[in-house]
């Protein structure tokens, strides 16, 4: 039975790092097309493997020594003797200072990213520039939906509404390829942008304009979501983020002005 | 899902739908009992449950065999509401088989794919139609040869030229899916805007069955358009709990947009008839007891006197009505009626309901400003603000002198329309009989849409079910309507000025329009 047991571990290990080992190619893994479509979006991935891998390391490492022990256990001869061990001194000052330095390690390791997330567009640069991105719209979750104001074309973003603002509602779009920034603000409760190919998901929170930093690489839709569970439509808080060229965004720029301003005067068909 | 073709009636499909139970939610209510939800039922108006019980069964078996239920839905094919199928045409019967076989080779006009198996089979024309070729479905389609054959009876085999629609009422199958699926929790069953979810809301979400919808780009005695439905749906409400489903794509849309139409269709439907139906409330028969009673107490009070003064051949007066009596005769009263004008008043319905529904998609009906937009310039604001101040339009006594929504208007009591009773609050009603607030216009909030046409649309008809009138066409000219946009749409970006004081901090000049 012992040695059932024993093996019955090991192998749930096994079958738990197998797993894990194919899922990307199944599409078990990372959302959309598995790949991260931001600059930070990859270093945050980064971030995930490098812990994942230290993480199934420990985890092998523990588990190949729970399977040994249990199987020596159950295969241990009667006239054999266990050994009795009352603590160790070194070895506990060993298992805390490994895991302190690996934390460590984490911590510091994972800060530029942290920082690259949530301060450096905050601050100056070691030239003394600031590095903000471009604010491109003010995104106001409410229940249960997202509605976005754009300044006009060609024109910075004002902290409050002006007249030939653009406003679109579950709809944000973006230029892609540089860094822009979102203003994210909420209308009533605690909501969340999550954009899950671009690896973004920060708070909203009441009477806070926060704002967010990302990129988008490609010129394509990604989903966007709430995930903070915001009352009984939270579901409903399902929009894109319209990721697009320059060229591409002004000229969204302009029909949505045109379609925003429209007077609905036609010049009467001429008869022909 | 039947089809009512004028009098013949026959099932199509029945998809009930029911409330699928999550995972998570089944454990959680394992022991209440999950699995389908309530049974979806449709309600019934106040005033229908008012009527004397036979009136009261009338209309809701011709509510029944006009609209069906939730779950058996009646397409009844004379109102405007586009129930979906794909129309095909018989070309010819193929030929070589005997006895009739039961395949025909048709085109098809619309979507090919609704050409499955099991998809059901209408025959509009030919010898098929009607009653007998009820249980037709699609047994196979050729999309190569073009050769439909279907399951069901063999005769009487359909001619060349016969029109038959296949997969009727898909679409508003489908709207009813999306309906319970997003908007049913707010708007309720039936569209009467009471939902689960709805006594948490204000504003409430809308009844339809006024058929009565606010944003429109109609005049102001036409229903809502297709499109505005399609805008309301795809952008949301802004200020109000209905959000944007923008993403539901444009084939849900169209169909939940169908849907909708179809419930106030219904909902009005029910009103017109029970206005119809007025005479035959238990009200109105408590009404005629009590009136007799007093009569006849009066009566007898003139009766007793002159017994007294001594003359014998006072008349005594006849007995009042017994409720009983007043109930028999209301209802013989409404069976008189039932056979003899009932049908009628249906058909009269019915016939104005379709009318006015198209009428609303028709390119007359929708607002179109005669000239563009005047430029918003501070010329044209000033002209919009003596407007708006002026007693042509009288904005000022519900919007505010500052365009925040609180006029003086707000602070009075109003007569609830029809009554001299007065709403127990102050401030304006809708048709529905909810408060209702005017609109402040300094937030930038625009509920209708922020074209400027959508402000322009509001001014000219007015916003319907409530007490915004529509100046278009009567009381102001176009040219006026726009400076009263280009005014009220630069309320959000103006900071109100500081009133001018004197030393001593007195108010010397106030920003209103000299009298005159």
């Amino acid at each position: 039975m012992g040695k059932l047991w024993s093996l019955f571990f090991v192998f749930s290990a096994v079958i738990a790092v197998a797993l894990c080992w194919f899922a990307p190619d199944w599409n078990w893994w990372f959302p959309g097309d598995g790949k991260a479509h931001s600059t930070l979006g990859g270093k945050i991935d980064d971030l995930f493997h490098l812990i994942l891998i230290i993480v199934a390391v420990t985890f092998i490492g523990t588990q190949a020594a729970l399977g040994y022990v249990l199987w020596r256990g159950a295969t241990i001869k009667p006239e054999e003797k266990a050994l009795f061990s009352h603590g160790s001194h070194s070895l506990e000052v060993i298992w805390t200072i490994v895991p302190s330095a690996v934390l460590l390690f984490i911590a510091l390791y994972q800060l530029d990213v942290w920082a690259q997330f949530r301060i450096k567009g905050a601050i100056r640069d070691s030239h003394g520039k600031m590095v903000r991105p471009e604010p491109v719209a003010e995104l106001t979750a409410r229940q249960f939906e997202w509605r976005i104001r754009y300044p006009a074309k060609g024109k910075p973003l004002q902290p409050k509404p002006q007249p030939d603002d653009i406003y679109s509602v579950n709809e944000l779009h973006i230029p892609s390829g540089r860094p822009v920034e979102v203003t994210l603000r909420t209308d009533d409760v605690q909501h969340a942008i999550f954009i899950p190919e671009l690896r973004i998901k920060q708070d909203a929170v009441a009477s806070l304009k926060i704002p967010v930093w990302f990129d988008a690489l490609d010129n394509r839709d990604y989903e966007m979501l709430c995930a903070e569970l915001c009352g009984w439509g939270h579901y409903k808080m399902k929009a894109k983020v319209v990721a697009r060229s320059d060229e591409d965004f002004d000229a969204w720029k302009e029909q949505a002005s045109a379609e925003q301003f429209d007077d609905g005067f036609r010049k009467p068909v001429e008869a022909k | 899902m039947m089809f009512r073709h004028s009098s013949n009636h026959r099932s199509v499909t029945t998809a009930p739908w029911q409330l699928v139970c999550g995972l998570a939610l089944g454990i959680a209510s394992g022991l209440a009992g999950c699995g389908t939800g309530p049974k979806a039922e449709f309600s019934y108006r106040e005033a229908t449950q008012k009527l004397i019980p036979v009136a009261r069964k009338a209309i809701k078996d011709t509510l029944e065999d006009g609209f069906g239920t939730p779950h058996n839905l009646v397409a009844w094919e004379r109102f405007p509401v586009a129930y979906g199928g794909a129309k095909a045409s018989v070309v010819a019967a193929a030929e070589g088989v005997q006895p009739a076989s039961k395949t025909i080779s048709v085109s098809v006009e619309g979507d090919v794919s609704k050409l499955v198996s099991g998809a059901s089979v209408l025959w509009l024309t030919g010898t098929r139609a009607g009653e007998k070729a009820a249980a037709d479905t699609v047994d196979t389609y050729d999309t190569k040869t073009k050769t439909l054959t279907w399951s069901g009876s063999a005769e009487p085999a359909p001619g060349v030229g016969d029109v038959l629609i296949v997969g009727f009422g898909h679409a508003l199958q489908k709207g009813r899916a999306v309906y319970m699926k997003n908007c049913m929790h707010c708007h309720g069953v039936s569209g009467d805007g009471n939902g689960s979810t709805a006594q948490f809301l204000n504003p409430r979400p809308r009844d339809y069955r006024l058929g009565v919808f606010k944003f429109t780009s109609t005049l102001s005695a036409e229903k809502v358009s297709r499109d505005d439905l399609h805008r309301v749906v795809k952008y949301g409400i802004p200020g109000t709990y209905m959000p944007s489903f923008l993403l539901l794509g444009e084939e849900e849309t169209k169909s939940v947009v169908e849907y909708v139409r179809w419930l106030a269709m219904r909902g009005e439907f029910e009103k017109r008839t029970d206005d119809d139906l007025g005479d035959f409330t238990e009200d109105s028969i408590v009404d005629t007891v009590k009136k007799s009673k007093t009569a006849f107490d009066a009566a007898k009070v003139a009766y007793d006197a002159t017994l007294k003064a001594g003359d014998k051949d006072a008349v005594k007066p006849d007995a009042p009505i017994k409720l009983t009596d007043a109930r028999k005769s209301a209802t013989e009263a409404f069976a008189k009626f039932q056979a003899s004008d009932l049908d009628q008043a249906v058909e009269d319905t019915a016939s104005f309901l379709a009318e006015a529904w198209t009428r609303a998609d028709d390119e007359a009906s929708r607002i179109a400003p005669t000239v563009p937009r005047v430029a918003d310039d501070a010329a044209s604001r000033e002209r919009g603000r003596l407007l708006y101040m002026s007693d042509k339009t009288k904005c000022y006594t519900c919007h505010g002198l500052l365009g925040k929504g609180n006029g003086a208007a707000t602070e009075d009591f109003w007569k609830k329309p029809g009554t001299e009773e007065l709403y127990p609050r102050r401030g304006l009603h809708d048709a529905w009989g909810n408060p209702l607030q005017p609109r402040n216009l300094t937030l930038g909030q625009y509920r209708g849409g922020r074209r400027p046409v959508d402000v322009f649309r509001r001014l000219y008809a007015g916003i319907k079910g409530t007490p915004m009138p529509g100046f278009g066409k009567t009381a102001l000219k176009d040219e006026e309507i726009w400076d009263i946009v280009n005014f009220v749409m630069s309320l959000q970006y103006q900071s109100p000025q500081p009133a001018k004081t004197n030393a001593g901090g007195h108010v010397v000049a106030t920003d209103m329009p000299e009298a005159k």
